[in-house]
């Protein structure tokens, strides 16, 4: 069983405001879901290694050539608030005193 | 696919003829089956006015030219809504389009709208959308499967010839199954991801869904290739549709693992697709019993990588480049507070697991496990090939279920039970209609073929679906 303090933590790293019902929710699910990974858990895996992509590939390179680029204005047109050529956001760093 | 292409290219149909068509049987139908999130009656009846004017000219972009299309609702569309079935996107119109979307353009397919989908192409009945339930053609109390559930069904419903999806752990193969139509999952990297809103990239895939195994064949020669802009593409080669030999079958080895026959599987599916198995040992094929042992693993493998690569890719919807934001004094509550509102339950469910797999004092013991897990199952289809040349399955353990029936998300998670093994281990599957269950509900019959050998279980599908048809004619 996690604690659901645990379940609020999480909320706080996926910045994600839950509400209390969620949070309780959330917190039944996560501990049901814990059985299905401890049953992966049962599985020898020694010596093995993990798969990260499905095929064998190697990371291929594209030529460093100059495209073509989506319009500034048009992507400022999609955000929700937009100032001066800018995406608008509330403030990030305090003022100093 | 081919009579449309021929009664167009003979001038006896026209491309606005064919979009009106269809326009026409979505307003008919659209009240009740729901396969739409947006219908863009104006842009189609333009692109289908535009082909007819190339081929009177004899330009025609491709034999399909003026073929209207659908297209799952988390393919990037430019200048036309893509939503992801979220509240988030209610109103996100994309710059661009996805390389697939190009490549249907490029061959001139008339694009009818956008259709309907778990939210971010998060579920397996299209309950979980934000638009509303899609309900399935063959019975509208019943779902149509999901993640693509709108496009199985606008295809079902003879809303479009055929449609794009996407496939995750069976999110084509699913619905297609319920819904009676063909899907293929093609061979991760064969198929550009750029410009899908992506929900795991290890284990996404998009393709086609078609009436007929020959649509989804050919819906696939136009989508499948190289793309410089999906650095996972790059292992793709051309596809061509084959010309149809029903002697691939002589001496083919097929396949079929006991463990996708066991305990939970409805007793019709399993006559039907034991029924297909025995036509195509009547016509030469040599049925092997396999195991697939790993198989009891990928559903809880499956889950664990999804939700961890969904929290990560969902990281960017964060209300401040575009889709919803909710005011706030600071910066971080403005992000709690736009997805808290934007998301949907099951979103913020997986969002929630996802995180937690991949905290530092989890990671290990759960994503990496599972990881691991992953090369355990992939080394066990990759052994079963090496026996066998293509394996066969039921593509669900039951038919289409009741809208509202599924109540616990676990429960909901194993409907993916014999689809989630092909994205993990990144070979092609493909599902078609093999019959009905008493109810008059389609079975749906899967084809898993090796890496690269969509061709092979293309044909192989052809084969079945002709004796299928033979069956159904003489029933009648």
């Amino acid at each position: 069983m996690i604690k659901r303090e645990e379940v609020i933590r999480m909320a706080e790293l996926a910045r994600l405001e839950l509400s209390e019902e969620e949070i309780d929710l959330y917190w039944q699910d996560l501990n049901s879901f814990l059985v299905s990974g401890r049953k992966l858990q049962q599985v020898d895996v020694s010596g093995i290694e993990g798969t990260s992509h499905a095929m064998a590939v190697s990371s291929p390179l594209r030529s460093d050539r100059v495209g073509e680029s989506l319009p500034q204005d048009a992507v400022l047109a999609a955000g929700p608030e937009v100032m001066d050529g800018y995406f608008k956001v509330p403030r990030i760093v305090e003022e100093q005193q | 696919m081919r009579k449309l292409a021929h009664l167009l290219q003979t001038g006896e149909v026209s491309s606005t003829e064919l979009v009106r068509r269809c326009l026409e049987q979505i307003k008919k139908t659209q009240p009740v089956i729901n396969a739409f999130i947006t219908v863009d009656e104006e842009g189609a009846l333009a692109q289908a006015a535009q082909s007819d004017a190339r081929r009177a000219r004899g330009e025609a972009l491709s034999p399909w030219d003026g073929i209207p299309l659908a297209i799952k609702d988390n393919i990037s569309t430019q200048g036309l809504r893509t939503t992801c079935a979220s509240r988030f996107l209610r109103n996100y119109t994309p710059l661009y389009d996805a390389t697939v979307v190009e490549r249907v353009k490029q061959a001139g397919l008339p694009i009818l709208g956008k259709t309907n989908l778990d939210e971010f192409a998060m579920g397996s009945s299209t309950e979980y959308s934000s638009f509303g339930v899609t309900r399935n053609p063959h019975d509208v109390e019943r779902v149509a499967g999901g993640s693509s559930g709108g496009s199985a069904a606008a295809v079902a419903a003879e809303q479009a010839p055929w449609s794009l999806g996407t496939d995750t752990g069976g999110s084509i193969r699913q619905p297609a199954s319920f819904c009676g139509v063909v899907g293929l999952k093609p061979t991760y990297g064969r198929v550009s991801r750029y410009g899908v809103v992506a929900l795991a990239p290890s284990l996404d895939q998009v393709g086609p869904m078609a009436r007929t195994v020959e649509g989804a064949a050919v819906l696939f020669s136009l989508i499948a290739g190289t793309d410089s802009r999906d650095a996972t593409s790059t292992g793709a080669s051309p596809f061509q549709v084959p010309v149809w030999d029903p002697k691939v079958v002589q001496g083919l080895r097929v396949g079929v693992p006991e463990e996708f026959f066991s305990t939970g599987l409805q007793p019709e599916v399993e006559a039907a697709v034991r029924r297909s198995l025995q036509v195509l040992e009547e016509q030469g094929a040599v049925l092997q019993p396999i195991s697939l042992a790993t198989n009891q693993y990928a559903i809880d493998t499956y889950l664990t990588l999804v939700t961890a690569e969904a929290s990560s890719c969902l990281a960017r919807f964060d209300g401040v480049r575009y889709g919803e934001r909710v005011a706030a004094e600071d910066s971080n509550t403005m992000f709690a507070k736009s997805r808290g509102a934007g998301f949907g339950p099951e979103v913020k469910r997986r969002i929630m697991l996802g995180t937690y797999v991949l905290s530092a004092s989890h990671y290990e013991a759960y994503y990496e496990q599972a990881q691991r897990v992953r090369t355990l199952i992939k080394q066990d289809v990759a052994r079963a090939f090496e026996e066998v040349d293509v394996i066969i399955t039921p593509t669900t353990p039951s038919t289409a279920f009741r809208i509202g029936e599924k109540r616990s998300p676990l429960e909901m998670y194993l409907s993916d039970l014999y689809t989630a093994t092909a994205n993990l281990s990144g070979i092609c599957a493909l599902s078609l209609p093999c019959g009905y269950d008493s109810r008059g509900l389609p079975v749906g019959l899967q084809i898993m073929g090796n890496h690269f050998r969509e061709e092979l279980i293309f044909q192989v599908a052809h084969v079945v679906e002709e004796s299928v048809e033979r069956g159904a004619q003489r029933e009648l």
